[in-house]
């Protein structure tokens, strides 16, 4: 039998170096695309398998979560007592303990992001320049004040126990808040806490949009990880950053029809079992007296809270 | 035996220009197990967006029971919902089908929007998803399932409807030869329950297991054969001729050789 294939594929290929010398590949920028996709994907299953355990903090109702976050927010920002503040970061740890997460894995990601918002930009106001007061901390000492346009700098500048209280108080409602929205996100699958906006007059069509978008995110991270990863296999050596930017805004391009076919597709799917432009969402289960039980004690805890 | 389906002088083409289907005339009684076969872009997904109602042709008539299916009769809501309610559509791709953030409301949606009550879907729901074996994955997002999974979500998300008729766009692509199987199985129970199946393929095997009624769509995009499963897989020159098998090099240990590819039916030596 005769073969047809081409000379060069029945011969072993020769290594051939990069002439331009022993440059490194510089494709860090696909890396990151394929890392951040893949972060992307993975927080997903982290979310999804975290939420459906089966402990009974997770089987409270997703409305009871959505009423608790409204008033807990409420509460944290109406309470002006360092103590009751603390008192709230100590119930939430409990929450966490409760349900059984991997407390010092969360705390870690909460603690960056209320030291970030709830500490670092509010840290100016605790020197006497915006918070005036009884200075226990001097930093600054001038030979006297100074008066510029509508602005006082005063002699001595340094944080004051007015000023740290307003940073303390800033910092745990930050804490506070962000810990109690990340304890619900991590203890309700994502779709039912969707369905839990019906509460506060969502439209379902809305929560059906919602809903999409949270799946395309994923299908779009895995795509593009799925393309970066087939770009990566193929460049080798040193690309000149124009080549590399053709190549990139052609993956660009295809990504975008891709997701367009895809959504018209998915319309298509839509029609096909029913859709007429108004979609009827079902109905989520009804409350149990556990869930009354957690409703009750969040409230009662609440109020507790702003008596002190 | 009723017809229930019935497509005269169908042309279709996209934007216009790229011409997907010409002429195209066929009829689908009642309980019948029609399939309409041709080569990768013949156009067989297109025919049954159109079967279907998602597309509408350039030209020609699409029946359901006797009454036109055109934009203006799907105005009609009772009509456009009696229709809907009448094909389930089983899509190739399973992640453009499932688009609700559970499986439970994957199976929920067609029901609701069709006016089910609500308890009633909540039943069939429960029956279905025991009948596919697919309970455990009743709170899970479809997105995060198995390739195997999806296509029984899918197929349970289309069973919910009750449809008189299933259109099933390449039941077997993707799928491992277990799944394979139960798919297969499943079509055949489905039709002995009374339903109407039609499904494009490029599998001729599956022509054999599944005896259809054929129609085959050749590279121009009209239909160049319709007859029984027998009569079609029997012509192995018309088979040839609409690239439905080919000759292929083949290895038995060390030796290698030519014949006609299919190797359920042709499988010779």
């Amino acid at each position: 039998m005769k073969s047809k294939i081409p000379t060069y594929l029945q011969e072993s290929e020769a290594f051939q170096p990069d002439i331009q010398g022993m440059r490194r590949s510089r494709f860090s920028f696909l890396d990151k695309t394929i890392m951040n996709s893949a972060r992307t994907v993975k927080a997903v299953y982290l979310q999804a398998e975290n939420a459906t355990k089966d402990n009974f903090i997770h089987h409270i109702h997703p409305k009871v979560k959505f009423i608790s976050l409204i008033y807990i927010a409420v509460i944290i920002s109406l309470v002006s007592n360092l103590t009751a503040q603390l008192l709230i970061t100590a119930f939430i740890m409990l929450l966490f303990l409760l349900a059984q997460l991997n407390i010092i894995q969360v705390y870690r990601k909460i603690f960056f992001l209320a030291f970030i918002f709830g500490f670092l930009v509010v840290l100016p106001a605790s020197v006497n320049l915006i918070s005036p007061g009884k200075i226990i901390l001097n930093l600054i000492t001038f030979n006297r004040p100074y008066n510029f346009w509508i602005y006082h700098i005063p002699q001595n500048i340094g944080f004051t126990h007015e000023g740290l209280q307003v940073v303390c108080m800033m910092f745990l409602r930050v804490l506070n808040s962000i810990s109690f929205a990340m304890f619900i996100v991590f203890t309700t699958s994502f779709p039912a806490f969707i369905k839990s906006f019906k509460l506060i007059g969502v439209p379902d069509t809305f929560l059906m949009v919602i809903s999409l978008a949270y799946k395309y995110i994923f299908i779009l991270s895995r795509t593009i990880e799925e393309t970066y990863l087939a770009l990566k296999s193929r460049l080798t050596g040193n690309v000149k950053n124009s080549n590399l930017r053709k190549i990139i805004s052609g993956r660009i391009f295809f990504i975008f029809k891709r997701s367009i076919s895809s959504y018209e597709n998915t319309y298509y799917a839509m029609v096909s079992r029913g859709y007429t432009g108004n979609v009827k969402l079902g109905l989520s289960a009804a409350f149990t007296a556990k869930d009354f039980i957690a409703l009750v004690v969040i409230i009662v805890f609440g109020l507790g809270i702003l008596l002190i | 035996m009723e017809e229930i389906i019935s497509l005269k002088n169908i042309t279709y083409s996209y934007f216009g220009k790229i011409p997907a289907l010409k002429n195209i005339n066929l009829s689908v009684n009642k309980g019948e197990i029609f399939s309409i076969i041709g080569h990768n872009g013949s156009g067989k997904s297109t025919l049954l967006s159109i079967i279907n109602a998602l597309i509408h042709p350039d030209s020609g008539e699409v029946l359901f029971k006797g009454k036109a299916i055109t934009e203006n009769s799907l105005r009609d809501k009772n009509f456009a919902i009696q229709l809907r309610q009448s094909m389930g559509f089983i899509f190739q791709n399973p992640d453009i089908q499932l688009f609700c953030p559970t499986v439970f409301d994957e199976l929920m949606f067609a029901p609701l929007q069709l006016n089910i009550p609500y308890e009633a879907a909540v039943q069939r729901v429960e029956e279905t998803l025991s009948y596919l074996s697919i309970g455990h994955l009743k709170e899970r997002p479809p997105y995060m399932l198995s390739g195997g999974e999806k296509k029984r979500v899918a197929i349970a998300s289309v069973l919910t409807m009750n449809p008189e008729i299933l259109l099933v766009d390449e039941p077997l692509s993707g799928l491992d030869p277990k799944t394979q199987t139960f798919f297969i199985e499943l079509l055949i129970e489905l039709n002995r329950a009374g339903k109407t199946i039609i499904f494009t393929t490029h599998h001729l095997d599956l022509i054999d297991h599944l005896q259809p009624t054929v129609a085959v769509l050749s590279e121009g995009h009209t239909i160049r054969k319709t007859g029984s499963a027998t009569e079609i897989l029997s012509d192995e020159e018309f088979l040839i001729s609409v690239n439905l098998i080919h000759e292929h090099i083949h290895k038995h240990g060390e030796e290698v050789h030519k014949h006609n590819h299919l190797h359920y039916v042709f499988h010779k030596h």
